[in-house]
Order: C-alpha cells, then sequence, then structure tokens
C-alpha cells in the first residue's frame, strides 16, 4: 500500500513537473497524454523472496531426498478422533480425578528401580566380542577408505594426521563411519557448547574394547540434561558402528582413539 | 599463503600435545528420528472390568497413544508392531536387548498394567538397546478413565529422558470451533486435548467468541465474546463454567492474555477509534494504563519473567513489533524487515519470540530473538496467523486459513503446528474447523 | 504578462487534471479505485438515496471524498429523522490478523462517526461496534471482495 502510494506520489509529481516545463511547447503542439500508468497492488502476488530458516530448508531438503528413496512415509497424517458427545462444560468430578493423578504422581506408590543408569556409565564398559561380526575382508576395505569423499576433510583431520600418521583418508573412513551411526539427537538446543569427548580403545578387529566418556561426571550435574543426551547418543552410536572398518596395518596407531561429538553445526543448519 | 603456514606450524603444536591419540571430530550424524520399539503394555491377568472401558486392549491403546505422541514430534520413529518378537510380559521383565537391536529399535518401552478395586496401575521402563539396560522407570496409580493421560504423561517422562527437555504432551489446546458458511460463522469455545482427543465445547455459540487464552493454572481462560452485542474481554473458569466480564471499560475491550503469574490480564481497550493497552489485576480490579498513544497498540504479550511486554502497534504507520518494560516505558520497535508483522507471543523460555509477518501478500509464522534480530520464516502460506508456544517452548501451534471461492466454498481453517527448526509441520485434528488455538502448560508437573 | 501567466496556471491545472484521471482510469478495475471499493454491489439504503456504508483503503480508515458525500447524507437523513439511533459497524478484510483487525474496525467506525458529528449528528445517537475480519460481506477471497469488506456500516437501531 505505501508502495503504491509512493508510485502514486511519485508518478503524479512527476506528471506536474513534466507539466511545467514543457508547457510552452505543449501549447504549439497538440496535447500528447503519457501512456496509461498501472499500478500493482500488492497483495496477491504468488512469490516471493523470503527465505527460510536455513536449518529447515536443510532439513526440509534432506526430508525430501529421504523420501524419495522411502517409499513409506513415517510421518502418516493424525487418526481419526474417537466420537464424544460434546460436553458445555467438563464434569466436576473428571477435574477431581485429574487431581487425583497430580498427587499421584507426587507421591508415586511404587517407584521401581531407576536413575542407576548414572552410576553404570561411571563404569567403563567392555564389549562382548562374541556377538560381533567376523573379520571383514581387509582389501575390500582399504579400497573402501580410497574411496571415500575426500571432501570431507576437515581441518582438524589435516591437524591429526601430521601429528598421527594415519592417513587422511583413513581417518575421513573412520569419521565416515561415525557419521552413519550417529543419530543426532534433534531437539538439543544449538546455542549451547555441548562438546561430547570419547575416548576408544579398539580391537585389531574394530570392535570396541572400551569406551569412556572423558567428562562423564558433567552427564550427572543438574542442569546438564542436554549434555546428558548427547553423550548417550554418542555412546548408541559408537557401539551401533562396531565393528569399526579398521586400516589394516598400523594398530598401535589407531588403537586409542578419541571421537569428538559436536552437534553444533547440524543443529544450526 | 602466509597464514596457512602460521596454521599449518600452530596446529603442529597443538597436535603435538596429543601426538599419541588420533582425535576425530564428529561434527555430523545422520538425521533419521531415532528408530523406538514401543511394546504394548501388558494386562494383568487380575485385572477387573471398569465402567466401559476395555481393559483388554487399554495396554495396546496406551501403546498407540505413546506411539503417536513420538511420530509427531518429528524426533522419533516408532517401530511397527509386527516386527516386535517379544511378549509384552516377557519383555517388561528383561528384554532379549539383540533381538530388539536386530530390528533396528535403538530405544525401547515396555511396561504393565492392572485394573482393580476401581484402580489403574501402571508401570513402564525405557531400556536403552545398545547399552542393554534399563534408563528410567516409573510407576503410578490414578482411576481408570484417565488412562489417556497416563499414556500422555508416561510419553512426556520419556521424551524428557531422551531429548533433555520437558515434554508436552499431557496437555491441552483451547480454541475456538467454527462451523457454518464463511460470512455467518458459528463460533464455540473449544477444548481438547493436545492430540485431538476429548473435545468439549464451553459455549454454545449463540455469541460470537474470539481469542481465548489459557492462565498458567489452566483453570481459567480469557478470551473476548460478542455477548449482547458488547464486544469484551471475559474470564471463564473451566472447572465451574462461571464467565465473567472483565473490567468496567465503556467500549470494546480485546486481545487478552494473563501475565505469567496469572494476577492480571492485559489486553486492548479501543476508545474513540484509538486502541491502547491496559492492564487489569484480577484480585483487586485495579486498571492501569499502559500505552499512550493515538495509533492503535494490540497484540499484548508478557515476556516469561513478566518485566517487558511484547505489542503491535501501527505508530510508525504499519503494523510492527514493539516492545517495552511492563510499565510501559522504554518502548522500542524491533522489527525492520520487508512487510508488516503482528501477534508477537513470547516463548516460555524467555528467548524468542513468535510472530506473524505479512508480505507481498503472504502470511509468515516465524520467531526471532527479543531484540528482533535473528528472524526465522518457519512456514508460508495463504493465510495463517497467531501462533501460540508448547509449553516447553519447541513447537508452535497457530492456524491457516484457504481461499474461498465466489459463494464462500473452499474456505477452511485449521489448526497447525511447526517446531522452531521450521521442520515437522503437521496439521492437528480437530472435529470441526478450527482457530485462534492456545496451548496449555503441562497439567502435571 | 499576467494574462499569460493566468493562462498558463489554468492550462496547468487543466492538464495536470487529466493525467491524473487518466491514472485513475487506469487503476480502476471493475469498481475499485485505487483499492477502494466504489461500486454499488453490497450497499444498502437507509432511505433512498442514503446508501448505508462507506468504504476504504487496506489499512487505512480515512475517508474518501465519495465517502464524505454518502455520509453527508447519512447526516441529512438523520437530521430530519431526529428520533432514529444508529450503530456503525466496522468492518475489515481477512488480510490482517485478528486482533489488528478488530483495532482496524473500531478506528473505522469512528471515523464516520466522527464526520457525522461533524455535520450536527449528536453522538449520542451514534454508537460504534467492530467486528474486525468477523463478518465478511462478501465471502470470495479476492481483491474486489476485500475491498468490500473493508467498510464501516450505518445500521437503524430504532
Amino acid at each position: 500500500m505505501i508502495r503504491s502510494l509512493f508510485y502514486s506520489i511519485t508518478f503524479h509529481s512527476a506528471m506536474i513537473l513534466l507539466t511545467v516545463l514543457t508547457l510552452p511547447f505543449m501549447l504549439r503542439e497538440p496535447i500528447d497524454l503519457p501512456p496509461i500508468v498501472s499500478v500493482e497492488l500488492i497483495q496477491i502476488s504468488d512469490k516471493t523472496n523470503i527465505p527460510y530458516a536455513p536449518k529447515a530448508r536443510k532439513i526440509i531438503e534432506e526430508k525430501k531426498k529421504k523420501e524419495e528413496e522411502r517409499v513409506v512415509s513415517e510421518q502418516a497424517p493424525p487418526a481419526a478422533k474417537a466420537k464424544e458427545k460434546p460436553d458445555r462444560i467438563p464434569l466436576p468430578n473428571e477435574e477431581k480425578e485429574e487431581k487425583k493423578i497430580i498427587k499421584k504422581k507426587q507421591n508415586p506408590e511404587e517407584v521401581k528401580p531407576q536413575i542407576r543408569q548414572s552410576s553404570e556409565f561411571e563404569k567403563k564398559e567392555i564389549i562382548d566380542t562374541n556377538q560381533i561380526a567376523a573379520l571383514i575382508d581387509k582389501a575390500k576395505e582399504v579400497e573402501a577408505v580410497k574411496r571415500e569423499d575426500k571432501n570431507k576433510i576437515t581441518q582438524s583431520s589435516r591437524k591429526n594426521s601430521f601429528a598421527t600418521g594415519l592417513t587422511l583418508s583413513q581417518e575421513d573412513a573412520l569419521r565416515a563411519q561415525i557419521f552413519g551411526c550417529w543419530s543426532v539427537p534433534l531437539g538439543l538446543p544449538y546455542d549451547q557448547n555441548l562438546l561430547v569427548r570419547i575416548k576408544l580403545q579398539l580391537k585389531k578387529d574394530g570392535t570396541i574394547l572400551k569406551s569412556e566418556i572423558l567428562d562423564h561426571e558433567r552427564m550427572n550435574r543438574p542442569g546438564q540434561k542436554f549434555y546428558k543426551v548427547l553423550a548417550e547418543s554418542a555412546l548408541r552410536a559408537v557401539r551401533l558402528c562396531q565393528p569399526l572398518k579398521v586400516p589394516p596395518t598400523g594398530y598401535d596407531k589407531w588403537k586409542d582413539l578419541q571421537l569428538n561429538f559436536n552437534p553444533t553445526e547440524m543443529l544450526k543448519g | 599463503m602466509r597464514i596457512l603456514i602460521l596454521i599449518f606450524f600452530l596446529n603442529l603444536f597443538v597436535s603435538h600435545k596429543a601426538l599419541a591419540l588420533i582425535e576425530i571430530d564428529i561434527t555430523r550424524g545422520n538425521l533419521d528420528p531415532l528408530p523406538i520399539a514401543v511394546s504394548p503394555l501388558h494386562v494383568d491377568v487380575k485385572s477387573e472390568e471398569y465402567k466401559d472401558i476395555k481393559v483388554k486392549e487399554l495396554g495396546d491403546n496406551i501403546s498407540k497413544i505413546i506411539e503417536k505422541n513420538f511420530r509427531n514430534t518429528g524426533l522419533f520413529n516408532p517401530l511397527k508392531k509386527d516386527a516386535f518378537v517379544q511378549k509384552p510380559d516377557i519383555a517388561h521383565l528383561k528384554p532379549r536387548f539383540e533381538d530388539w537391536r536386530l530390528i533396528k529399535a535403538q530405544a525401547l518401552v515396555t511396561g504393565k498394567l492392572l485394573v482393580k478395586g476401581e484402580k489403574l496401575k501402571v508401570e513402564f521402563r525405557l531400556w536403552d538397546l545398545t547399552a542393554a539396560k534399563e534408563i528410567t522407570a516409573l510407576a503410578f496409580t490414578t482411576t481408570p478413565s484417565n488412562w489417556r493421560r497416563v499414556a500422555h504423561i508416561i510419553s512426556d517422562k520419556i521424551y524428557e529422558r531422551l531429548t533433555g527437555e520437558e515434554g508436552y504432551f499431557d496437555t491441552r489446546i483451547i480454541y475456538v470451533a467454527e462451523s457454518g458458511p464463511k460470512n455467518q460463522r458459528i463460533k464455540k469455545l473449544a477444548i481438547m486435548d493436545q492430540d485431538g482427543a476429548n473435545t468439549k465445547y464451553l459455549t454454545l455459540g449463540n455469541e460470537l467468541v474470539l481469542t481465548p487464552r489459557f492462565n498458567p493454572t489452566n483453570q481459567m481462560v480469557t478470551y473476548m465474546s460478542y455477548f449482547r452485542n458488547m464486544p469484551r474481554v471475559y474470564l471463564l473458569d473451566i472447572e465451574t463454567g462461571t464467565q465473567e466480564i472483565v473490567g468496567n471499560f465503556p467500549g470494546m475491550t480485546f486481545a487478552p492474555r494473563f501475565s505469567p503469574d496469572g494476577k492480571k490480564i492485559i489486553m486492548s481497550f479501543a476508545k474513540d477509534g484509538n486502541s491502547d493497552i491496559y492492564t487489569m489485576e484480577l484480585e483487586s480490579r485495579i486498571v492501569e494504563r499502559i500505552t499512550e498513544h493515538s495509533s492503535i497498540d494490540t497484540s499484548p504479550s508478557f515476556s516469561p519473567d513478566g518485566k517487558f511486554i511484547a505489542f503491535n502497534s501501527d505508530r510508525s504507520g504499519l503494523q510492527q513489533i514493539y516492545i517495552m518494560r511492563s510499565d510501559g516505558s522504554n518502548v522500542k520497535r524491533i522489527t525492520f524487515g520487508k512487510g508488516i508483522y503482528g501477534t508477537p507471543v513470547w516463548s516460555p523460555r524467555g528467548d524468542l519470540i513468535a510472530f506473524t509477518k505479512m508480505h507481498k501478500g503472504r502470511f509468515y509464522i516465524g520467531v526471532m530473538r527479543t531484540d528482533g534480530t535473528g528472524e526465522r520464516l518457519l512456514t508460508e502460506n495463504y493465510y495463517q496467523e497467531a501462533p501460540s508456544w508448547s509449553p516447553n517452548g519447541r513447537v508452535l501451534v497457530f492456524y491457516r486459513e484457504t481461499k474461498a471461492g465466489d459463494k464462500g466454498e473452499g474456505f477452511t481453517a485449521k489448526l497447525w503446528s511447526i517446531d522452531i527448526t521450521g521442520y515437522n509441520e503437521r496439521r492437528l485434528s480437530t472435529k470441526t474447523d478450527a482457530s485462534d488455538p492456545s496451548w496449555s502448560s503441562l497439567l502435571t508437573k | 504578462m499576467t494574462l499569460k501567466t493566468n493562462l498558463k496556471n489554468i492550462l496547468l491545472v487543466i492538464f495536470t487534471t487529466l493525467v491524473l484521471s487518466a491514472c485513475s482510469t487506469a487503476k480502476k478495475s471493475g469498481d475499485i479505485d485505487g483499492d477502494v471499493y466504489t461500486g454499488k454491489e453490497t450497499v444498502e439504503y437507509l432511505a433512498s438515496g442514503v446508501p448505508d456504508r462507506v468504504f476504504f483503503a487496506t489499512n487505512k480508515s480515512s475517508l474518501t471524498t465519495k465517502s464524505r458525500e454518502t455520509l453527508r447524507k447519512q447526516a441529512t437523513f438523520l437530521r430530519k429523522n431526529k428520533k432514529l439511533n444508529v450503530t456503525i459497524e466496522g468492518h475489515a478484510d481477512e488480510r490482517g490478523t485478528r486482533e489488528y483487525n478488530l483495532a482496524l474496525g473500531e478506528r473505522r467506525a469512528n471515523a464516520a462517526r466522527d464526520y457525522l458529528m461533524t455535520y450536527g449528528i449528536s453522538g449520542k445517537r451514534i454508537s460504534v461496534i467492530s467486528y474486525g475480519k468477523e463478518k465478511p460481506v462478501n465471502p470470495k477471497s479476492s481483491p474486489i471482495s476485500w475491498s468490500q469488506n473493508r467498510r464501516s456500516v450505518t445500521v437503524k437501531v430504532n
């Protein structure tokens, strides 16, 4: 609206100015009306350039890609609701019942064993190797490692390869495996410093001998729920991923690994 | 080039400290929702019948509600039950983790219930399948008719354990139920569970009602009604059904909301064509004028700490969002983007303001920081407005209208929700057309 | 010299008028001028020749020349019928947020009321009510019907 008003004023004053300036000539020649100026209403345009939130777009795009792959959508439309007669006002006794549950919840009659998880995480976990799949054909694996996308190289990987002697592609191969296993908890806030460091001890076959969260005491500190959630997701990723496809040689170089899980980039989008 | 060399050397120094240890930064993962298995709750054989509740199916039905809640978050992927290998009662005692891992589940919910002596006893456990251990367990007792709420409370507990933030399932939404042709809409106040169940109508539809909003304890609702053709702000006690007019204003009052402590109602009062913002303390009935400006000032919303108010004003010529201290001082415009802005609503966390934006004939729901920076538009459509926050500040519910044809045909008004990430947009099922949603806080804390 | 200046001025005015009318014709599509409705489709009458409503531009509550003309007719009608009281209903189109539209409708109704009062009608005889976007006269989603809905309507109450 402002814009069309602006156009209107601009054009009109331009016309008047033009008239004043050119009036003498006009007197001699037949009056030539300027072309019709049409001013567009702004209400009904179909497109706009306003972007989605960057993260939203990214996720939507990724979602679309996935939905193309998967035939069945996970997001079924909400099911129809049970029929019920509309009441004008909820019955008083119903409200009372709801209050009861509040009380009950504050004083649960029986509380089953719980909150043991904290202590369990403090223990260093030993994984049973029996259940783990057999060794993989090493030759194939080297090839796979070499085929890894070089674009994934980050600064830290450069840094590490200088220090440790693992080749970039070997390191990227490890990284890519964890990427695939890690379900990032999408509900985490992106604006908090959430970094989980896990120290791994690997066997020669890539199974995990030991996994340890370096700041594990932080998990049980009050107000660190998000850290705990992230740490648990990182542990799940590591366990899901084993046996890791490890380089065929240089066991000494990679038997101890430290994984730094940092979701900030993902969550920011 | 020189910088590169410098970085090279710096890196060399830094990494020399940890020479023995390879550090790998994991900055990416998959964005798939977490696969979770919700086993039907085992119904104890000692269970008795209770009224019209199908006790035998209760365990299955509770697990279905939990699954639906999880699916709707977009953060979890509840797995199909037909792939489940273990019976509910055995799974609840001691799941065979490797079996559940085989169907790619990462978490498992099990439980059992008993209906006896007019009581419903429920316990549930949440298992981390990769770690092969229980991470949460809880039990509680209530009346059997509350079984849906039990399912929601379980959902909240699991959600909190797996995401680190409070859930929002044991909540309700109050809204305006709409019916009839577009130019003769019948509007009633309606309330339902967050998942669309238990719809109840609070007014009969004899007069136009608009913009209901919960108080912090979810017992009271403030809304606008055209009762006797006098558009005024009203207060409704949901429990008793009593209604009263708020204040004694000689003109239209509208756009009401509660203060975060529930003691005041903030609203607009229109006099001689000019709308300003007022508060009224409910107990003392003291009315206070907050803004005094010849422009339209409306849609006020308190910050959660009660210290600030965001509102809508056209003092610059067009609708924009402003914030001020709760006494009306320090008025500051915060929206400067293209288009016009309305309906600011402060998030429960206090760090964001949700809004409606109109630009080039399209409507957007978005969020921004409280100083107006960091604007993120979450969804675009032909017409949508009036966002309301979920109690944990993660989801917004709003209403959306469709285009109407010559006789008003094709017109609908529906409730929708979207994550503040802009992801997971979905329609809420309502029995009728619906608008002006307001999300309650958690019914049990 | 004076004659020449005068002539020039007169010609200037005529020409400007021509240009302006050309522009407004250009913007006119059907019964819309700018985006104010000028047609008669939804209009009812308080009495013969006294239209009951005036129309507004998007987000505006200022009265157009035509609206003023209509309101003067209403004022004349109300002066003749001294015992008649009226309510002015203010309305907005559907392309705005509900709460703002309530305020906007109120402002439009009061703009009409104020104008009637300057023509000698007592404010006591005129009450106002805003319906915002709640009572469209034309339910269609189109610029024409939105312009018909941006209105204030004078309704007899007794």
